[in-house]
């Protein structure tokens, strides 16, 4: 997808990244525009994570160039560190922590100052209901433990958020508390990038959607906002009114039957 | 009991064992540890236990050396698995094994079977079992008498050392536990050197100690395999009384774990001693550097010696000043014992983690990666923080010397002991970068005492330590006070080669990091 006019949040071009002679992402190519909310599905094993690693410096790529904000972006890329949030899909919490001194520890690396960092630890703990301080993170529950990776990627109100299956175990109050913030994000021009199995909560929260496939092929790429309004999704000339049976069509998932079961 | 599926598990960790030989490195590692249990089982069985049989004869007190050398195996097979974690890894845990079919008693039996099958508790068994054989070769006692004592005393030993380590890991969850722990640990070295002037003023108290010792499992199998008559039978029952109480015992630790200490308050306490520590780093690296701080001092392994090494250092020097006083000089003279103990003061309190940083991080040495900061300031700042905390021993261990120091205080004298633990500071936190990143090994933060460092990091820790106990009695000969004299400037000369060695290393080492930052994610995450 090319944009008109305006610089995209977040530019691939021909990224692939090879874990020795296994192919985990091949040619990938995208945009993101700025002020989104941005699906990027696919199933198991398609190259998600390894996408969203390569995005914000955990991996380097093998081939390909990655722009974020309007620069070049590789994991020595200090200045636009400090304006992305990640909540990677295996949280990085120092478990013996209790959840504000990770919430500090993250919001001093990046740069903010004693008073605000105070202020908004307590908020965030106060608003995310994780007030049980006598708690280490070790002691969480997996949706707690979430919600803490959830509010060290926003602590420091970056520009893009990458969210890497942030929904899964949380529970139905989180997730509509977590929705609606990325909602009030977008529309303060910042953009989210999120990976997710759920397929309703992309039709409901997100705006554009990239869905890849084995090994981390672009196959589609679209604006779902046009379900809410009883539009559809297309597909070489086929027309979908979900995006559950387009995401099956595309990545050949088919039901299989065990009689035994 | 469903001994079928219980079969199947025990083979299910074997086939886990074999899964890691799939790789280059695990098949060499199977092949050497493959070749090295057989020589050692061919060495023990032959020359160990055999040999230490036909001793027992020879001597005319076939029980009572039986009995003592068992027991020494004994307390070696408690002291390894409890102090360095040999034997005691728990393959699959109950939580995990009550996925399947199994009832409680049927869990315990599967666990147990497969930690006593273990390679390093079959060293035990053979180091026993040559001992009943030597016995039996040489005429002292029966065959299945001897194998019946031996296999009671395996079981037997197995289980008091999960007894014990049991024990020991509800002692260390304890607030100071683990400093506790080391000073008992401390304490039963001295104790022996303690006791001798008491024994030999109360031969009654010496023959109370023995009576006890012969109802111990040892003395006991040593009579049992010495004795074809009702005492040997007596013997028999003596070691399964104990099993019976130690089984007992572990059941019922087993069934009661011990409770965490979870504090439920909603009020945010706000720390800030340890985050000032940190801001002397400055603040771009200090609140990485506290956040190492807070990290591993909530860390029982680390709160045990950490806090001991300065402790540890002086009981070295008085345990080799006894023998020096007792005219077995084991470190060559007062100057070569201080300046070995000044060296191990530059990283016996941080080695065990220097040389292997991340291996404790596990998910959360991805957020080191996440963060606006090079990749490899995180790596930086735990080495930073690893030789702040060795340096800041050494200024205490330099004012204890002059108070109570064996040899009288001169400034060039300490100039040299100082000098002696600063280059070792850094020629070892020098060498632990490199560990760190080259033979990093994931870890378990929560175990207290035991060993899960790699080879590399062994090798460093360990052999860092000997090296640094015996190399100053090989460089250092000849009369101290004119050694000190004439050489002084030595050591602090060769502290600032080890420091340029240590800077070079670390930013070698910052390269290796970034080139290597993938690898050890994957390392640490548990998916490599």
């Amino acid at each position: 997808m090319q944009m008109d006019g305006q610089t995209a949040a977040i530019r691939i071009t021909g990224l692939s990244k090879l874990y020795g002679s296994v192919t985990a992402v091949e040619n990938l190519s995208l945009e993101v525009p700025p002020g989104r909310i941005f699906g990027f599905l696919g199933p198991n094993g398609s190259g998600k994570s390894t996408t969203i690693g390569c995005l914000t410096g955990l991996l380097d790529p093998t081939a390909g160039q990655i722009e974020v904000l309007g620069q070049r972006f590789d994991a020595e890329n200090v200045a636009i560190k400090r304006r992305i949030g990640v909540m990677p899909e295996t949280l990085g919490l120092f478990d013996p922590l209790y959840a504000h001194e990770f919430l500090a520890f993250v919001a001093r690396i990046f740069g903010l100052d004693e008073a605000t960092t105070r202020k908004r630890v307590t908020e965030l703990l106060d608003a995310l209901e994780l007030t049980d301080s006598g708690k280490t993170l070790a002691e969480y529950s997996t949706g707690m433990r979430k919600r803490v990776a959830f509010a060290a990627a926003v602590i420091h109100s970056p520009e893009i958020l990458f969210l890497d299956e942030p929904f899964e175990s949380i529970d139905p109050a989180g997730v509509a508390l977590m929705k609606q913030w990325l909602r009030r994000f977008t529309d303060q021009g910042r953009t989210v990038f999120m990976t997710t199995h759920v397929l309703e909560t992309v039709e409901r929260v997100c705006h554009d959607v990239a869905i890849i496939t084995k090994p981390g092929k672009l196959v589609w790429q679209g604006d779902v906002s046009v379900l809410a309004n009883d539009g559809k999704l297309h597909f070489n000339g086929q027309e979908f009114d979900a995006l559950e049976p387009l995401f099956l069509h595309l990545t050949g998932e088919k039901y299989k039957d065990l009689d035994w079961l | 009991m469903n001994f079928e599926l219980i079969g199947t598990m025990i083979r299910l960790r074997y086939k886990l064992l074999w899964a890691n030989t799939r790789t280059r490195n695990g098949k060499i590692a199977l092949f050497f540890a493959g070749y090295l249990l057989l020589v050692m089982v061919i060495a023990l069985l032959g020359a160990g236990g055999t040999g230490a049989g036909m001793v027992a004869i020879k001597s005319g007190k076939g029980a009572v050396l039986a009995g003592a050398i068992l027991t020494g195996i004994f307390a070696q097979g408690l002291l390894a698995s409890v102090i360095l974690g040999f034997g005691m890894a728990n393959i699959f845990s109950e939580f995990e094994l009550r996925r399947y079919p199994l009832r409680a008693a049927e869990r315990r039996v599967t666990r147990h079977f497969i930690g006593i099958a273990d390679p390093f508790w079959i060293l035990f068994l053979v180091l026993d079992l040559g001992i009943a054989f030597g016995l039996y070769l040489f005429g002292a006692g029966s065959f299945w008498f001897g194998l019946a004592a031996v296999l009671l005393l395996f079981v037997c030993n197995y289980i008091a050392a999960r007894v014990l380590g049991m024990l020991v890991q509800r002692l260390t969850s304890q607030k100071f536990g683990a400093m506790m722990m080391l000073a008992l640990i401390i304490c039963v070295g001295m104790l022996p050197a303690l006791l001798q002037p008491v024994f030999k003023k109360n031969p009654a108290i010496l023959a109370g100690v023995k009576r006890v010792w012969q109802t111990t499992p040892p003395a006991a199998a040593g009579v049992a395999m010495t004795h074809l008559d009702v005492s040997g039978v007596q013997a028999l029952g003596v070691i399964a009384l104990w099993l019976a109480v130690l089984a007992a015992l572990l059941a019922l630790l087993e069934r009661r774990p011990p409770k965490a200490a979870v504090v439920h308050d909603t009020k945010v306490v706000w720390e800030g001693r340890i985050d000032r520590l940190g801001a002397i780093f400055g603040p771009t690296v200090g609140p990485l550097v506290a956040n190492w701080l807070r990290y591993y001092w909530r860390n029982n392994r680390f709160r045990t010696i950490y806090p001991l090494a300065l402790p540890l250092a002086a009981f070295l020097l008085f345990f080799f000043s006894r023998q020096d006083a007792a005219g077995h000089s084991a470190m060559g003279g007062p100057l070569p014992m201080a300046l070995a103990v000044f060296g191990l003061i530059g990283f016996i309190g941080t080695g065990q983690f220097a040389v292997n940083q991340f291996g404790y991080v596990g998910g959360g040495f991805r957020r080191f990666l996440l963060l606006p900061t090079d990749p490899a300031a995180a790596f930086r700042a735990g080495s930073y923080l690893f030789v702040s905390l060795s340096a800041a021993l050494i200024l205490p261990a330099a004012v204890l010397w002059t108070i109570f120091g064996t040899i009288p205080p001169a400034a060039p004298l300490l100039a040299m002991l100082v000098g002696c633990s600063v280059m070792s500071l850094f020629l070892f936190h020098g060498v632990a970068l490199w560990t760190s990143i080259l033979g990093a090994r994931r870890g378990n933060y929560k175990q207290a005492l035991g060993n899960d460092l790699s080879l590399a990091g062994n090798v460093v820790v360990l052999g860092g330590t000997l090296g640094w106990l015996f190399l100053p009695q090989l460089v250092v000969r000849g009369d101290s006070p004119a050694l000190v004299r004439n050489f002084w400037w030595v050591t602090p000369l060769l502290a600032l080669a080890a420091l340029i060695f240590y800077m070079v290393s670390l930013r070698l080492t910052t390269s290796l990091f970034r080139a290597r930052r993938e690898e050890l994610m994957t390392l640490m995450e548990g998916k490599g």
